[in-house]
């Protein structure tokens, strides 16, 4: 058998002097080789290894600025790093409309234009900009007016879709943001850069940043949690993947855990018929055990992470039961929620769960629903999305304002980008279509640490163009970092040779209007 | 021809002088040493981990020349009478000398560093590059004071460099344990004499007019540059009784007369005058703001009137100013121990200590007793929160927590409590958060907290205390039992 030339596991190895190289050059290797020389060598290295170990951790590794992984609440100065300043909310709770929801349908009222039924909309509005592909090629740009009447609700009078009927009750408590922008144009862009602060995956998504920087409130429960809405067969739904809550660089203990959207949350979550608690303790005990030692020998962080994600299925084994137990809510639960709370799975139904979370120190929960990418028949899906989101929304809000908690937390109703005011495909009386639009899309905030009652910017006639006040994506992420008591400049982890930020690279501002 | 002559033996002295010292590389080193701190600008940006580190060891140094300087002068003293001590006098400067260099070479890292910056930072910083100087000089000088040529000049500048040395680990000590160091234990006779010693408090003022609208003010706009860490003009409007003290150009408020009020003069100028406050660009006051400063400053400028004519702020109620509580530093330890351990756990509500301590009870919560409660009496002056929410407590803990001096927001959602003894708590003048939802208060048991001036969110969803309008389902206002 003859053994590859590079493969040096055989009885004569073959060293650098068994290479195709001219005599003469073999000669001055071989003569460089003197046991002096061997001997400064592995003195150099020595030095070497003992400068890595003087910087440790800080020196040639990702470290962190905001925390150190290893003591999640204070830092060596006996000091607390995070939150930077005292902050107004505790806690998130992110209602993501996955597909980009029609700003001007809902929130973004704009009575002009009814009179332009059909006319194109002028050059000049649009000007060099560009489009997606499904319109590029359309010869005509249609203005397709909201098809429901608005109304004025609330002390604030604030316009709001007849379609959102309990959305109106709440505007007061709403801090409504019409000109959020962003830079992408397409889903998958879109969602990573309004969820990660980047449109390349990899990063963390603002649930592990939160995770991560304040750490957990209850050690039962997974400090960042997230919650998928059925689908309905009905709606154009996009893709959601779980790099939208991923930890990115992060140590993977601060992903985003997913829980199913059927009536078991978690599978498994019983012990086998014949293994009582003991056993089980004894077997992750023994896991962990096999785990450190993998850990002393290789020294992989991620062991760790490892390592804390199975003691935290061991203890969801009993707080999760518990928090998805709603025998024990109030008839006013089911009053407010409505009847679809009742269903695993549904909107109304995970909005409740948030509610239960937010009560048991769950820091970051984020509720996708998909659906919303409506590139046709507005006039059909439209209802049904709004029917299935919004008392959901309302319920929430509401049922933690009763209960005194959205003193301390921060409610987020945003979508990755907008939908344009032209009609994709035809324009009928009846109906008509929508594309993407990133340029202005209109996103809401409730709660700990923003100004209940006020709408923020505003959009040009045609929905089109931010006129005043504009609120990039990093704005709108620094300034929810804000809320929660986090510096944005300050929160970094170095990797790659970067302090990496969320709101990095391109310089992001808190809203100070936003702010109560 | 006497003045000639006079010249000519000014000119000789200075010959000598220049033969003796060799002033010429003792200017160019101070002025190298003067540029050392503007080539490396301080601008509150954090730089090089390295840069840090070597920085660090700036605290160790620094005493050296400390020690050097101090021994030297007893040198100095006693080498009148033993030559050997006044031999080794010259070479105990220099080495004061070089070890000062390396102090202000390392500290000036470790300022740039960490990004630190400051009016006391700068004028420690200073201190430093002076004295250097003043040292170099005193070496130079050194040889004509032995020679008896000069006697008096190096005796004066010893005694100078002396009061800097003094003065500016003065300022060093003041960056590291604060500025109230030596004078917060210092007895209240001496303490008269350091008027910045006074303990300035806004406490009395909880919930009224000025504590509510104009504090919030001044805090946002002025307390950077007229605060604790910058006294611009000497000037500080952090408090009530500073504000009212004034600054360097005398009273800035004169209580009803807001024109004759410096500090509203100031605020309303045309932005590009000099005199225009806030300076450098920071952002100005709102029209708004300078009717809230107007009409208090109109109304008497009182600390204690609950509101103020004319001023009407109903929809927006402005939070309490947080007043801060003592740091627990010290306690640190026992507080990390807590952290580890399985029970109820004290998170600091941020990075500043001052701004206290939460009593977290989420993972214990229904171990969670009274009994347990009692023990983070120790904490209580730091605690500013308390969750107690679904825990086993029951009446007996407002015994506990009327000793919470400080707290802010109380939660026992879902706990047996039924209200006997809230009134216990009418002496936490904080209070501004209460949740008892889902108890079994009564509106009777409830009705002590309605005299607490700066309770504004009481909640009482599903207790027989709900008032009325919660029944209806989707008002949003009607939970809270009331609202200032």
């Amino acid at each position: 058998m003859k053994q590859h030339p590079d493969c040096t596991d055989c009885e004569n190895p073959v060293t650098p002097l068994d290479f195709p190289v001219p005599a003469p050059v073999k000669q001055q290797w071989a003569a460089l080789e003197t046991r002096r020389r061997f001997l400064g060598r592995s003195g150099k290295v020595l030095g070497w290894a003992a400068l890595a170990g003087l910087f440790g951790r800080t020196g040639l590794r990702g470290y962190a600025n905001g925390r150190d992984a290893k003591s999640p609440v204070a830092n060596a100065d006996n000091r607390f790093d995070l939150p930077h300043f005292a902050p107004k909310a505790k806690r998130a709770i992110y209602l993501f409309m996955s597909g980009g929801p029609p700003q001007i349908d809902l929130l973004d009222y704009k009575p002009n234009l009814a009179a332009q039924f059909n006319k194109d909309m002028p050059d000049s509005v649009r000007g060099s900009q560009q489009l997606t592909g499904m319109t590029a090629g359309q010869a005509h740009f249609p203005i397709a007016p909201a098809h429901w009447p608005f109304a004025q609700h609330g002390q604030t009078g604030t316009w709001v879709s007849d379609l959102l009927p309990y959305t109106a009750r709440m505007v007061d408590d709403l801090t409504i943001i019409k000109t959020t922008n962003t830079d992408a144009i397409n889903h998958e862009p879109a969602i990573m850069l309004m969820n990660t602060g980047n449109m390349n995956a990899g990063k963390p998504c603002l649930g592990a940043w939160l995770a991560y920087g304040l750490g957990s409130m209850n050690d039962n429960l997974p400090t960042f949690i997230v919650l998928q809405t059925k689908t309905n067969p009905k709606e154009n739904n996009q893709p959601v993947s779980s790099r939208l809550w991923s930890s990115g660089f992060l140590s993977s203990e601060y992903a985003g855990v997913g829980l199913r959207s059927g009536p078991d949350p978690v599978l498994y979550l019983s012990d086998p018929a014949g293994v009582d608690r003991q056993v089980r303790r004894n077997m992750l005990d023994t896991v962990e055990q096999i785990n450190r030692q993998t850990l002393a020998d290789v020294g992989d962080p991620e062991t760790n992470a490892r390592i804390a994600e199975y003691e935290m299925a061991f203890r969801m084994q009993s707080s999760v039961p518990e928090l998805v137990d709603l025998s024990k809510e109030p008839q006013s639960t089911w009053d407010l929620y409505g009847p679809d709370a009742r269903q695993p799975g549904t909107f109304a139904y995970n909005c409740l769960l948030a509610r239960r979370m937010a009560e048991r120190g769950v820091r970051f929960t984020q509720i996708y629903k998909r659906g919303w990418d409506v590139h046709g028949d507005v006039v059909g899906t439209l209802p049904i999305l709004c029917k299935e989101t919004d008392q959901g929304a309302y319920a929430l809000v509401t049922d933690l304002k009763r209960r005194g908690l959205l003193d301390d937390t921060l409610v987020i109703w945003a979508g990755e980008f907008g939908r344009t005011v032209y009609s994709q495909g035809g324009l009928t009386q009846d109906n008509y279509g929508r594309d993407h639009h990133p340029r202005c899309f209109t996103t809401w905030m409730a709660g700990g640490g923003v100004r209940a009652g006020i709408t923020h910017g505003e959009t040009d006639d045609y929905s089109y163009n931010v006129v005043k006040d504009p609120v990039h994506v990093r704005d709108f992420n620094a300034t929810i970092l804000h809320c929660l008591g986090i510096d944005h400049t300050k929160f970094t982890y170095k990797f790659q040779g970067l302090d990496q930020k969320l709101t990095s690279p391109v310089p992001a501002h808190v809203v100070q209007e936003l702010l109560a | 021809m006497i003045a000639a002559e006079k010249w000519s033996a000014a000119i000789r002295t200075l010959r000598i002088r220049s033969v003796q010292a060799p002033w010429l590389p003792i200017l160019a080193l101070s002025a190298f040493l003067l540029t050392l701190p503007l080539a490396i600008p301080l601008n509150g940006e954090i730089h090089a981990d390295w840069l840090q580190f070597l920085g660090r060891f700036h605290p160790s140094l620094v005493h050296l020349p400390i020690g050097m300087l101090v021994l030297l002068v007893f040198l100095e003293f006693t080498g009148r009478n033993r030559t050997g001590l006044r031999d080794a006098g010259s070479f105990v400067l220099q080495l004061g000398f070089v070890t000062a260099f390396l102090a202000v070479l390392f500290g000036i890292l470790l300022a740039y560093g960490s990004g630190v910056t400051g009016v006391i930072l700068t004028r420690h910083m200073w201190g430093g590059v002076v004295l250097l100087i003043e040292l170099l000089v005193c070496i130079s000088v050194r040889p004509t004071w032995i020679s008896r040529k000069s006697p008096r000049k190096y005796p004066a500048l010893l005694a100078v460099s002396f009061l800097t040395l003094i003065w500016t680990a003065h300022q060093g000590g003041s960056l590291t344990h604060g500025s109230d160091y030596l004078t917060r234990y210092m007895p209240g006779p001496l303490k008269e004499f350091f008027p910045s010693a006074v303990g300035a408090s806004d406490a009395p003022y909880v919930g009224s007019a000025y504590a509510r609208y104009v504090h919030p003010i001044l805090d946002a706009k002025c307390v950077g540059c007229h605060g604790a860490s910058k006294e611009q003009a000497r000037l500080r409007l952090d408090f009530y009784d500073l504000i009212i003290k004034g600054g360097k150009d005398g009273a800035v408020i004169v209580p009803r007369n807001p024109d004759g009020s410096l500090l509203l003069q100031r605020v309303t100028l045309a932005p590009t005058d000099r005199h225009f406050m806030p300076t450098d660009g920071k952002p100005p006051l709102s029209p708004d703001e300078i009717a809230t400063l107007r009409a208090w400053i109109l109304s008497g400028a009182s600390p204690t009137a609950t509101g103020i004519p004319g001023i009407s702020k109903v929809s927006e109620i402005a939070e309490l100013p947080i007043q801060p509580v003592g740091d627990y530093s010290p306690l640190m330890n026992e507080i990390r121990q807590m952290q580890r351990s399985e029970g109820a756990k004290l998170v600091a509500v941020s990075a500043k200590p001052s701004d206290g301590l939460i009593l977290r009870t989420l993972d214990v919560a229904s171990n969670f007793d009274d009994a347990q409660l009692a023990q983070f009496q120790r904490f209580a002056p730091y605690i500013v929160e308390a969750e107690l929410a679904r825990t086993a407590v029951t009446d007996a803990c407002f015994d506990t927590l009327s000793k919470f001096t400080n707290l802010r927001a109380l939660h026992l959602e879902g706990t047996a409590v039924t209200g006997q003894g809230l009134a216990k708590l009418s002496n936490l003048s904080q209070l501004t958060y209460v949740n008892l939802s889902a108890t079994k208060v009564t509106p009777g048991a409830v009705a002590p907290l309605k005299s607490m001036p700066n309770l504004r969110h009481l909640y009482l969803f599903e207790t027989a205390a709900q008032p009325e309008a919660a029944a209806v389902n989707g008002g949003l206002n009607g939970y809270s039992g009331f609202h200032h």
